[in-house]
């Protein structure tokens, strides 16, 4: 056996440390909750020089998925983590990797998936991987990802397929437990061998050709030969568990089972839970009942010979699922567990629960009830476990569904502070708006929202929304704005909204202003302006740009508004693509090996103004008046003409690291400093409406970094170089808007 | 190693903890060195996490710790319903009753004062085995150390079997080599804690609700207020009940200091409720200097979370800081004027949140020093 020493830590903390050891050369990586420990743990260790994983910080899941599939081609060890959506965004690549038959490994830390959105975790996102011609490994326990993870690669390389390591989100990816690991990496390294390539993509002297296209007869071969991979992998996966054993002392089955052989009623449940039902156990065995549990750590492919015998012996069996396979009278282990069950004659009585969705939680009380459940002859075989049905308000009481605001009709947001009309120049020209007078607007939005104190996004959409006195409706992508506003079962909202996926608001909200404009159009519902707006921040123009761009170059009338808080805030700030140059984030650190972030700040501004779309600004809230004026032209524009996209630098009290109290000074000399230059794009004519210079109120960019935790490490004479390149580039983008503001050509 | 002699729950087996905060004041890595204390210098076996997703500033936040012999597996995964100690990081959580769920006649707790007084601001429950109070913000203040610490060093004096020593060694592990120059003050913050923590003299019952005593209800899942389930909820998670955030008091995420008005500076510019993230601003029509204008009317406490945005912007000085516990009756205090009925106000409890990362947060907080 090799030597191990003890850890106390987490499933995603476990991961990074087998991936670190493993010496992976490639991750390909999205930030997801629950998963994104795993890349913000390597990306300290890489900051602190004990890695040289290369990794990639995708704009999106699709493209880490596209990331990690080139590099696995290319011949690298590759390794990937998601959860939830992310793994669902990227769902197509899954079968392109396992037909073209690249191995590599991915960690799912498993989250309920979206609508309505929730971070918590279930297993409805894993089983939307049953079909995609991946092995899946499923960890119970700390151990187990760390374990999982050492064996899954080995299994990738042996039967040429990529492997998933699940394990539940939160449960096991956020719990800590005392485990153990190799003390030395060259144990696993050896356990593992090196890489062997049948087709060396990169052997120019041989050149391949990957991705044919394949018409009948020939596909269903590939196909088939995938069937034959799987069969390997299940036939192998005993000998690689022995090996691991030999070497770690912990040998696993690909079932795993307590008290069951002699059991009368077994359950059977997936995760974290299994290891929480053991108490019940115990408990019931105490008691004098033959209880007992199985799990199985194998999901594809699956152990059905494995499950019959565990169950063989019991009259009852109680599949859990944390998850549903909707109408199919059962989630997919409980599907499985019968067919299983059924293909060695088993005439058993298998019954089912779904529970634990969204993370709910699971005692092992919950346990005993379950058991008591399949054991009582009038339960039905199918049921959701733990909903509650709810109460009608008693009639003495206060009907809660009262509502606490007047609605916002028309009349009351008409308060005449700001007018916008069209000069003979054909732009549009605002008079008012001072912030007296459009301090009558009532807020849109409602107090008692969740945002950290001192935030930016409630300031910046208030500014927004006051300068607009038509009916508003708003469509926020995921990010804090969303998270904080619509925390179930209230919500801060006091006009229409809508909430879509990261990636998607911009199209969503497309949509449904086409469909307003045309139910106005046929009289079913009243004419007048409504004004749409797309709300999105924490990075949300990074995978959500394509959908943006889109939308825009469609031209719909409607506005799309980006608070930008320069990080993936509402994940616990990893990079965004707006994040400074140089910044230190949860996937930037800085240490010995590493600055913090290596590229500058994407420039979205200037990316909408080339769709050529009517109206782009950037505005700031320590310029409420010019703030006030540009959103008033964007709703005049999304009124009248087609999309503008107005964007506000955002503080982020909790992330940038610094005083909330003091916020708008540090967005005041962001612009002083150039990085945030306040300027529109009108029409396709660039008039920049601050210049720093000419104010006598230039400061160099390292002022305004050093107002930040973030950033001010910059300000060591190491860093000097990386302060002079984000200088270097600051200058230059402003001197082409100072360049195309004063030649309406550019 | 293996020195702990473990006064554990009769039935389960493992002794409990379950800390109660405000995302901010490092309750999270106090678990997570507790945590690490049972397995590296106890000589248990211990597990340990965080209410997940609650890593804003100012949400609640809650941590749950086991400890069991070392050789016994912890395998529950749920969270701690009944404590063996139960640390309160603030005193104003206590206004929501969920806070105290569980507590039975083997729970001791810890409560965090913030200098104002022994004046408890909610109810203790009776036939607890002890209560005590420590000033941890007034520790941590003077020790430029974070309220966590002294928690910590409280919590070893109650916990009966962890040595100072242990939790200095685990705060030396945790912060020395990334953070030395905070280390100093943090063990101070840890002694202090553990010498300081008392015991609540007499019956701990005679503690009567404080000045804003009003009894608060908690959300606890499938008993919200609304009383929507599956039977009585709209489909597909459609909220129809428009703005109904309102009904969140959100005073338990200020650290002390509140905006204080002082009328007769305004000028009616409106910069603070430009500012105000919060809608704490209460202007409608008015005059002012003879002139027909939006005034300033108030400021909507029940939703101040104390950022002090607004003290910063204000041009005349009509909007200072001040500590809240020296303004009890707050002057110019005006609900929300847009509501057309009262709310029962209640404190939100819970994970809303989405931030669930710890490790860059950890280090923010440590680099910033901020308590």
């Amino acid at each position: 056996m090799e030597k191990q020493i003890v850890e106390y830590a987490s499933g995603n903390e476990m991961a990074a440390i087998a991936i670190r050891q493993i010496g992976y050369d490639l991750m390909g990586y999205y930030p997801i909750t629950p998963s994104t420990q795993i890349a913000e743990g390597l990306d300290t260790m890489k900051a602190e020089g004990r890695t040289d994983l290369i990794m990639i910080a995708a704009e999106g899941e699709h493209s880490a998925a596209g990331i990690c599939y080139g590099a696995a081609v290319g011949g690298g060890r590759v390794i990937n983590a998601t959860s939830a959506n992310g793994l669902l965004y990227a769902i197509e690549q899954f079968p392109v990797q396992s037909g073209t038959r690249y191995p590599m490994v991915m960690n799912v830390a498993c989250r309920t998936i979206s609508g309505p959105l929730s971070i918590k975790g279930d297993h409805s996102d894993i089983m939307f991987m049953l079909n995609a011609g991946w092995p899946i490994l499923f960890a119970h326990s700390v151990q187990e990802v760390y374990d999982f993870n050492i064996i899954a690669l080995k299994l990738a390389e042996t039967v040429r397929l990529p492997v998933i390591v699940a394990f539940d989100g939160f449960f096991t990816s956020h719990q800590k437990r005392r485990c153990m690991r190799f003390e030395h990496k060259h144990a696993v390294r050896d356990f593992l061998g090196p890489k062997k390539e049948e087709y060396p993509f990169l052997d120019l002297e041989h050149p391949i050709t990957v991705g044919s296209y394949m018409n009948e007869p020939d596909l269903i071969n590939n196909r088939y030969q995938l069937h034959l991979a799987m069969k390997e992998a299940d036939e192998i996966l005993p000998e690689i568990f022995g090996e691991y054993g030999k070497l770690s002392g912990r040998e696993y089955q690909k079932v795993e089972g307590y008290c069951h052989e002699d059991a009368e009623t077994i359950l059977l449940l997936l995760g974290s839970s299994y290891d929480t039902s053991l108490e019940a156990i115990d408990k019931l065995r105490k008691a004098g009942r033959k209880a007992g549990a199985v799990t199985i750590h194998v999901m594809r492919p699956f152990p059905a010979e494995e499950i019959y015998d565990y169950c063989k012996n019991a009259s009852n069996i109680l599949v859990a699922d944390r998850q549903d396979s909707y109408g199919a009278g059962g989630g997919n282990l409980t599907l499985e567990v019968r067919a299983a069950m059924q293909k060695y004659g088993s005439r058993v009585k298998i019954k089912s629960l779904v529970y634990g969705l969204g993370g709910k939680d699971f005692f092992a009380e919950d346990a005993v009830k379950m058991i008591q459940w399949a054991e009582d002859t009038g339960t039905p075989d199918f049921e959701y476990y733990g909903v509650t049905e709810g109460k009608e308000p008693e009639e003495d009481k206060e009907n809660i569904s009262e509502n606490f605001f007047e609605p916002l009709t028309p009349e009351r947001t008409r308060i005449g502070a700001i007018q916008v009309s069209e000069d003979g120049a054909g732009k549009a020209q605002v008079s008012g708006g001072s912030l007296n007078a459009t301090a009558a607007m009532p807020k849109r939005l409602a107090p008692g929202h969740g945002a950290c104190p001192g935030c930016g996004i409630p300031v910046n959409l208030n500014l927004l929304l006051r300068a607009i006195e038509d009916p508003v409706v708003l469509l926020f992508q995921t990010g804090c704005g969303m998270i904080v506003t619509t925390s179930y079962p209230r919500t801060s909202f006091k006009v229409p909204y809508l909430h879509n996926l990261f990636q998607n608001g911009a199209a969503t909200l497309s949509g449904l202003a086409e469909i307003c404009y045309r139910k106005q159009k046929k009289g079913e519902i009243p004419p007048g302006d409504i004004i749409f707006i797309m709300v999105s921040g924490d990075g949300g123009m990074d995978i959500g740009m394509g959908s943006a761009l889109g939308t825009a170059l469609r031209g719909h009338r409607l506005i799309l508004f980006e608070y930008d808080n320069g990080g993936y805030m509402n994940t616990g700030y990893q990079l965004s693509y707006s994040t400074p140059k140089g910044a230190r984030s949860s996937t930037s650190h800085v240490g010995k090996a590493q600055y913090g972030k290596t590229f500058f700040h994407k420039d979205m501004p200037q990316i909408m103004a080339a769709t050529g779309i009517p109206y782009v600004a950037t505005m700031v809230e320590s310029n409420p008046v010019d703030f006030i004026k540009k959103a008033a032209k964007a709703a005049f524009y999304a009124k009248t003409t087609g999309t503008a996209y107005v964007k506000a630098l955002s503080a982020c009290p909790l992330n940038w690291n610094d005083k909330p109290s003091t916020e708008r000074k540090v967005i005041e000399a962001a612009v002083d400093c150039c990085y945030f230059p306040l300027y529109e794009v009108e029409k396709g004519k660039t008039s920049l409406n601050y210049d720093p210079e000419k104010m006598g109120k230039k400061i160099p960019v390292i002022d305004w970094l050093a107002m930040m935790g973030r950033t001010k490490h910059l300000k060591k004479e190491a860093y000097a170089g990386v302060v002079e390149e984000l200088q270097k580039e600051v200058d230059r983008r402003f001197e082409a808007l100072r360049a195309r503001a004063e030649n309406p050509l550019l | 190693m293996g020195k702990a002699k473990l006064p554990v729950n009769g039935g389960s087996g493992y002794y409990e903890i379950r800390l109660e905060s405000i995302g901010g004041l490092g309750a999270n890595l106090c678990g997570k060195m507790l945590g690490e204390l049972g397995v590296k210098y106890l000589g248990l076996n211990s597990s340990s996490f965080s209410s997940y997703g609650s890593e804003k500033t100012g949400t609640p936040v809650k941590g749950f710790i086991r400890y069991c012999d070392k050789d016994r597996e912890i395998r529950v995964h749920s969270p701690v319903i009944s404590p063996n100690l139960l640390v309160v990081f603030h005193q104003a959580l206590l206004k929501d009753e969920s806070v105290l769920e569980g507590c039975g006649e083997n729970t001791e707790i810890i409560i965090g004062l913030d200098g104002g007084g022994d004046n408890i601001m909610g109810r203790i429950p009776t036939g607890i085995k002890a209560c005590y109070v420590v000033n941890a913000q007034q520790i941590a203040m003077e020790t430029h150390s974070r309220i966590n610490v002294v928690m910590l060093g409280a919590m070893a004096k109650v916990m009966g079997f962890a040595e100072l020593e242990d939790v200095n060694q685990i705060c030396e592990d945790t912060l020395g080599k990334k953070y030395p120059d905070a280390l100093q003050g943090n063990l101070e913050g840890i002694r202090r804690g553990y010498e300081e923590i008392r015991e609540l003299a007499g019956s701990v019952s005679e503690y009567s609700p404080g000045p804003e005593g009003k009894a608060c209800k908690g959300h606890k899942s499938g008993e919200d207020a609304s009383g929507w389930g599956y039977g009585t909820a709209p489909i597909g998670g459609i909220n129809p009940n428009f703005g109904s955030s309102v009904v969140s008091d959100l005073s338990p995420s200020r650290q002390g200091y509140i905006p204080v008005f002082i009328k007769e500076r305004c000028i009616n510019c409106g910069l603070c409720d430009s500012t105000c993230p919060d809608m704490v601003f209460q202007f409608a029509p008015g005059k002012y200097k003879d002139r027909e204008m939006m005034v300033n009317k108030g400021l909507d406490y029940y939703h101040c979370k104390g950022c002090l945005r607004c003290v910063e912007v204000c041009p005349v000085n009509a909007l200072v800081r001040g500590l809240e516990a020296e303004h009890p009756h707050k002057e110019y205090f005006l609900p929300n004027q847009d509501l057309v009925r009262t709310p029962d106000y209640y404190v939100e409890t819970g994970a809303d949140g989405y931030i669930t990362s710890e490790s860059f947060l950890t280090e923010k907080r440590m680099g910033g020093g901020e308590v």
